[in-house]
């Protein structure tokens, strides 16, 4: 019987120093340790390592990335005051700060923190977006603080429920679209305390932006997080860059799966995920003439350049509705700047979006805040009732085409009638 | 070193069948950014039934469909609960994220497939945990649990996170 991938991982990175059967309890060392400063988190964590677990320095600061990229830009003296607490502690602990480079969970895959082989823990559970590179990259919640206090953490090897993809996405249907599918066919809870594995003869045809958006969305099937076997193509973007040496692994060929499934791409039309849950999936051509008076498109599960690219496909040459208000956010700066380079800023400004450096703000209301009564189409990561503003509002998780369509119209509108 | 934990005895204050619940639901989204838990404890279930606060006992639980705390859960609904005396969740399963931040935070929450044919509002239930079951007192009947893994066992005895990596950093 062979091993699936996280098996793989976490067993090379615990105390056996090989691979774990799936319900094994080990000792394990994280190869990475990430988190963003938010109240509530990383200023919480700061102190109880000081003043309850007494701990002053973190052990081996190099495997340690913290982002500033929430409350950003600030809008009050006290956001700027909380940042300067994690830039101080960062100073102090000799630890990596990545502040204003983009949305973490991205920039995290664009400074090498997203090894093929590597296990990775965050509190936040969107850092599962690693896994397109192969990367095992959990968000342990609050158990985080252990790996900031301990050397190793105690953890159960997750079972592993493994989806094969295959088939072609069709004109207009895009990474997002997978997911929500994911979504729709498993259910919210078929892979609860799993890791969802991803593979298939068309993975390779999905691009590495595509993979970060289903795999960064995992969490949603309940799963804890989620994995691709690196390819080609993900060894190739993540090597060069990586911040530590190891050996890519993959899955064998008769790993024990707790569930496989089959899922055609071929037959996908776009999908929209109606408030307010992240299970509530339907058919997008079942809500075509809803009015919205929002978009957004960004966060780090889209908001890459095959995003900005659609928008573009569908805007050019067009204008958004006058009074609707769409907001587009590259989800880093180094996908903002390749944006400029290939002129994809030009039509979405002339067609009237309003872009913004990148930041998480949006994407939980913080600012483009709507009132009660507004509706959003969005590509962020969740549309439970008050995210992104007035717990009366409503938002619409859709693909950026769907949303770059709807800004046109004002209302939900199909993408099709757009592309070329 | 398996020293159990201490069995519960209580009342289900109130059985919440919905799967997939947001818990967020328990004090009304528009409070989640509140942190006072007696505030929080004055809204909790306020919506499902006025007079929860009023009513509800130290020692009580309550019992939950599957996927318990799917979405995107705050911490007030249960700094609420608790503050009210509720002293563990039961539920038919729980969602992944929910599950690790509350025992976290010290509070037990019991997985119990079928839980939900079990038992009824008020009715009276023991969790006994060296024989991994749930008995309902009031009209007879048991389930089996799903065991804790040593970690979290020794978190829930701890009373959350930061005591139990206490202890752990003080034994090597």
């Amino acid at each position: 019987m062979g091993y699936t991938i996280s098996e793989k991982i976490l067993g090379r990175a615990s105390t056996a120093g090989a691979p774990m059967r799936a319900g094994s309890a080990i000792e394990v060392k994280p190869d990475f340790v990430l988190g963003y400063d938010f109240p509530g988190y990383l200023d919480v964590m700061f102190r109880q390592l000081r003043e309850e677990l007494g701990c002053e320095r973190v052990v081996e600061p190099e495997r340690f990335g913290i982002f500033i990229d929430h409350m950003v830009p600030a809008t009050t003296p006290a956001e700027e005051d909380f940042h300067a607490i994690t830039r101080s502690w960062c100073r102090a602990n000799h630890v990596r700060l990545h502040e204003r480079e983009g949305i973490g969970h991205q920039v995290a895959a664009e400074a090498g923190y997203a090894v093929p082989g590597a296990f990775v823990v965050h509190f936040d559970g969107h850092v599962s977006q690693l896994g397109a590179f192969g990367t095992l990259a959990i968000g342990i919640h609050q158990q985080l603080l252990e790996a900031f206090a301990r050397e190793r953490i105690t953890f159960t090897v997750p079972h592993t429920t493994r989806v094969n993809l295959r088939g072609r996405l069709q004109r207009g249907v895009m990474a997002r679209d997978v997911f929500h599918h994911l979504v729709r066919v498993l259910g919210p809870r078929s892979c609860r305390f799993q890791v969802l594995e991803l593979g298939g003869q068309a993975l390779p045809t999905l691009s590495l932006e595509g993979r970060q958006t289903i795999t960064g969305l995992a969490m949603f099937t309940g799963a804890l997080s989620s994995i691709c076997n690196p390819d080609q193509d993900a060894l190739d973007y993540a090597l060069p860059r990586a911040l530590k040496q190891l050996e890519p692994v993959s899955s064998d060929e008769d790993a024990n799966f707790a569930a496989v499934h089959d899922i055609d791409l071929s037959g996908l039309a776009p999908i929209v995920v109606v408030p307010p849950s992240p299970a509530a999936t339907a058919d997008l051509v079942d809500y075509l003439g809803l009015p919205v008076q929002a978009g957004y498109l960004g966060s780090c599960a889209s908001g890459r350049l095959e995003d900005l690219r659609a928008a573009v496909l569908v805007l050019s040459g067009r204008k958004v509705s006058p009074g609707f208000a769409l907001h587009v956010v590259p989800t880093s700066r180094a996908i903002m700047a390749q944006a400029a380079a290939e002129g994809l800023l030009t039509p979405l400004i002339e067609a009237g979006a309003f872009i913004s450096s990148s930041s998480c703000d949006y994407c939980y209301g913080r600012i483009a805040t709507m009132s009660a009564g507004q509706r959003a189409v969005s590509t962020g990561t969740l549309n439970v009732r008050g995210r992104m503003g007035s717990p009366d509002s409503e938002i619409y998780l859709c693909n950026a085409a769907a949303v770059a369509a709807s800004a046109i119209e004002g209302r939900i509108a199909d993408p099709r009638h757009y592309l070329p | 070193m398996s020293s159990e934990l201490a069995n519960l005895r209580g009342r289900i204050a109130y059985v919440i069948e919905a799967a997939d619940f947001d818990v967020d639901q328990i004090i009304g989204v528009e409070n989640i950014r509140l942190t006072d838990p007696d505030a929080l404890a004055a809204l909790a279930m306020r919506r499902y039934d006025p007079d929860f606060a009023a009513l509800v006992k130290p020692g009580d639980m309550i019992a939950c469909g599957e996927n318990f705390g799917y979405g995107h859960p705050h911490f007030g609904p249960m700094i609420a609960l608790r503050r009210l005396g509720i002293v563990a969740v039961l539920a038919e399963s729980f969602a992944t994220g929910y599950w690790r931040e509350e025992l976290a935070e010290g509070f037990p929450q019991i997985a119990c497939p079928g839980v939900l044919g079990l038992v009824r509002r008020w009715d009276t239930v023991e969790v006994d945990w060296s024989a991994g079951v749930v008995r309902n007192l009031t009209r007879g009947g048991s389930l089996a649990l799903q065991a804790y893994s040593a970690a979290e066992r020794d978190m829930i005895r701890a009373g959350g996170l930061v005591p139990y990596l206490r202890e752990k950093m003080r034994t090597p």
